[in-house]
């Protein structure tokens, strides 16, 4: 690299300078990332703790989970594994499309930034396709308890499919841990899909070029890696424990 | 240009580097995800493998996955978050308060948890969850496609705790 990482420990609070090497926005970014990772940090402890406190009766992921695309046999938690992929998939070309800009090379930042908004778009539209599925059911369903508004009490029921009061596979809460965690993290996909095509098409216009600096991509990018970050850790707790 | 004018260095301007660099960060990069998709294929595996072995639930299973998790996470931080690179003191900026925080919110809810996952202590919340809870333990809301009729304490058994 053209500058050294390496700080004088005895002068760095001195002033004249950022004691952390680092520029406003990134540190910025830095800071919001935290507070997120707090957020999510205590959606998941909280599904922890329900999880475990409903062990006996928690669904199993591999029995919910189990189609994919059109394929008709049961194939657990291999559609997952492919948006994982994909996730990943789209973190690397993002880091990749940070290194083109450091060279200052426009063509490389476009095709890698390109190829991380289409990864994304279609890491949402899976989960879309996942929670339409999570939805709709099976189709013999399963007997329930349900509370009858005309009756007054709970009357025994055929169930289809998870909402935020009945789940066909399992306890209620596990559907409402279920669309409120991935969903907040699906949301935070979607945004940053928004945000990579707008910095996209700010390339496509020239705006780093005549800045001097592709600053901008490494900003998003540490969005957008915090984005995989999450997914692996909702991934783990949600699909395979 | 004004008259007044900072010397601070622009950090914005620090990140270029060479195309030799450039090759070198790609490898590294590429090697990453290599490692990534190995942990997660290795996962799936083991998760696929899990209910026919008897491994589900299990603690070594739980450890693994954490572990897993935690260093699949390490790499995209330290590696493609760039913060393995980052000066010292920024490192433990980020890094500091949120591991204080989120040891203290797991210690909380493992304290909790013990207390509440105890049966004497469940409290009754919800009665609509606790009643759908009632019939899966009793393994009554279970998929009935054999079509086998349910036992006689359905709606009447139902009604009767509405009485009460």
């Amino acid at each position: 690299m053209s500058h050294s990482t390496e700080i004088d420990s005895k002068q760095a609070w001195d002033g004249g300078q950022s004691p952390f090497r680092v520029s406003y926005g990134k540190m910025m970014m830095w800071f919001f990332l935290i507070s997120d990772a707090l957020t999510f940090g205590g959606l998941l402890t909280s599904y922890g703790f329900i999880r475990h406190k409903y062990a006996d009766v928690w669904p199993k992921a591999e029995n919910v989970f189990t189609h994919f695309p059109f394929v008709e046999q049961h194939l657990p938690l291999a559609y997952v594994g492919l948006m994982t992929f994909i996730l990943i998939m789209s973190s690397v070309t993002m880091v990749l499309a940070v290194e083109a800009g450091h060279r200052n090379d426009k063509k490389k930042v476009i095709v890698w930034m390109f190829w991380t908004i289409v990864g994304g778009a279609t890491f949402v539209g899976s989960q879309a396709w996942e929670w339409y599925h999570f939805i709709v059911g099976t189709e013999t369903g399963a007997l329930r308890h349900v509370w009858s508004q005309e009756l007054h009490t709970y009357v025994e029921e055929t169930v289809y499919g998870a909402n935020m009061t009945v789940n066909e596979y399992g306890v209620p809460q596990f559907a409402n841990y279920f669309f409120f965690i991935t969903g907040f993290h699906g949301f935070h996909v979607f945004s940053g899909v928004m945000i990579n095509l707008i910095i996209f098409l700010n390339v496509l216009k020239g705006t780093y070029e005549k800045r001097g600096h592709y600053e901008m991509i490494e900003k998003v990018g540490l969005y957008w890696h915090f984005v995989d970050l999450v997914w692996v850790f909702v991934f783990t707790f949600f699909y395979l424990l | 240009m004004s008259e007044f004018h900072d010397d601070y260095p622009s950090y914005e301007h620090m990140a270029h580097h060479s195309e030799e660099e450039g090759k070198k960060t790609r490898k590294t990069l590429w090697r990453v995800f290599w490692y990534m998709l190995a942990i997660t294929i290795f996962e799936l595996v083991i998760g696929s493998m899990a209910p026919a072995q008897g491994w589900s639930g299990t603690l070594g299973l739980k450890v693994l996955f954490i572990g897993l998790t935690i260093l699949k996470a390490g790499f995209i931080v330290m590696a493609f978050m760039h913060l393995g690179h980052e000066v010292k003191f920024f490192k433990y900026v980020v890094l500091a308060p949120y591991l204080i925080f989120m040891s203290y919110t797991i210690f909380i809810v493992l304290d909790e948890g013990i207390y509440s996952g105890d049966p004497e202590n469940r409290t009754k919340v919800d009665p609509i969850l606790i009643k759908q809870q009632e019939d899966l333990r009793a393994g009554h809301g279970a998929h009935h496609a054999g079509g086998e009729a349910t036992p006689a304490h359905g709606t009447e058994h139902a009604t009767e705790e509405a009485h009460h």
